[in-house]
């Protein structure tokens, strides 16, 4: 096998590793998460208002569930996915948070047991 | 003290420190921009609240009469803010005021809005579907409006709203008479995000996913300059300011007669919102006698 075909043969290989450690997000904050937490979410998701038209759900044990309480699979993309878009009566935070901000968010989310 | 008598004040103390922990104290420091005498509240720009809300700007109910009268527009304050255990309520205590050098330089008084009875401006607004229509069209009905927009991430101000007009919507569905002689708008100060096909989204989630409620309450937008108009008809302030929108809390109810009929800020029950739109509704309407009986014999 010529050095071409190996590497060729390993690429993909490379390329499903280099996404998964993308998809954790290294050299995300977790306390920085947690402060942007406690300003952003905190509000509703901490200690719900009683009037809300929907109870905010509690996130503890977000990601060791199999389903989000939407019932979407319980990964980065679909928590990030919700954040960025809102879901039903929870507001989008497209343009109120940044890339690096929701990597430290959900970063501080998985720590939640 | 016995035990007998130490079980009674046990008892009442175990009750008072429940009752305590139904209030949330946050600190606040921030620039008033505005103060109204005539509703007790300043407009205050503030940094970031965390567990309450991010930096922004609105207005809070100020309960520590004597900081009220000594406060100015320009003034650095802290403040402690005040949150009931619910959050249906906020206000400020012990006002401080740290700075009083930028009196000068920031406007003063209050918004100028209609007064009551006067007619409201008949723009056109576009509504979830696309569709155009103007608050003169609801002539006949009396017309509860406010001002949201979608990405509001404080829970005490569009999301109350929301889900209080959706509690209103519920009730009075209730009761077709009075249904069908009023009607909901809520206007989005933030046409550039919210599109039709947002609002529509958004109005959903407040309607149990049943779009039969939009013909008796209408998700709209319309142009900037438009917008403007209607916000400055109502006292409405927003501005954008690192992609968020700080705004003041309007509701307006609007007669059957398209006038003023009343305005709340951010004080008010649902109670009080569906009793005064009840009122307006069937202000005009004579209750139908029961017939006569025809005497007989």
């Amino acid at each position: 096998m010529s050095r071409i075909r190996q590497y060729a043969f390993h690429f993909p290989v490379v390329s499903a590793f280099a996404l998964l450690l993308s998809a954790r997000s290294p050299g995300a904050s977790v306390q920085r998460g947690q402060e942007l937490f406690d300003l952003h979410c905190a509000s509703c998701h901490v200690d719900p208002p009683t009037y809300l038209k929907k109870q905010p759900p509690k996130l503890e044990g977000l990601f060791k569930a199999k389903y989000l309480p939407s019932g979407a699979p319980a990964n980065d993309k679909q928590v990030r996915k919700t954040i960025i878009e809102g879901l039903r009566t929870m507001p989008a935070f497209d343009q109120r948070l940044n890339d690096r901000d929701i990597n430290d968010v959900v970063a501080y989310l998985r720590t939640l047991r | 003290m016995n035990l007998r008598q130490l079980i009674p004040v046990v008892f009442l103390g175990i009750l008072l420190s429940g009752c305590q922990s139904k209030t949330k104290h946050y600190d606040l420091r921030g620039q008033v921009l505005d103060k109204d005498p005539a509703t007790n509240q300043i407009t205050v720009k503030h940094g970031d609240i965390p567990g309450f809300m991010p930096a922004m700007t609105m207005s809070y109910l100020v309960k520590d009469q004597n900081g009220f009268q000594q406060v100015q527009p320009g003034d650095v304050i802290t403040a402690d803010v005040i949150i009931a255990g619910n959050r249906n309520e906020y206000w400020l205590e012990n006002l401080h005021i740290t700075d009083e050098s930028g009196r000068t330089t920031t406007k003063a008084g209050t918004v100028r809005r209609l007064d009551i009875g006067d007619h409201v401006p008949d723009l056109t607004l576009v509504n979830q579907d696309g569709k155009f229509f103007r608050l003169g069209d609801f002539k006949g009905k009396a017309v509860l409006v406010t001002f949201v927009y979608t990405r509001c991430p404080v829970p005490t101000f569009c999301p109350r709203l929301s889900s209080r007009f959706a509690k209103i919507q519920e009730d009075f569905a209730k009761t077709p008479a009075d249904f069908a002689r009023t009607h909901l708008v809520t206007i989005s100060f933030d046409p550039k995000y919210d599109t039709p096909p947002v609002l529509r989204k958004y109005g959903l989630a407040y309607l149990d996913n049943d779009p039969a409620g939009f013909s008796h309450w209408d998700f709209a937008s319309t142009n900037p300059d438009d917008l403007r108009k209607i916000a400055y008809a109502f006292g409405l302030e927003y501005f954008e300011e690192d992609n968020q929108i700080s705004h003041s809390m309007v509701i307006v109810l609007i007669s059957p007669e398209g006038t003023v009929a009343k305005y709340w800020s951010t004080e008010w029950t649902t109670a009080e919102l569906e009793n005064a739109l009840r009122q307006e509704a069937n202000a005009g309407i004579v209750p139908q006698q029961p017939p006569m009986r025809r005497k007989t014999g």
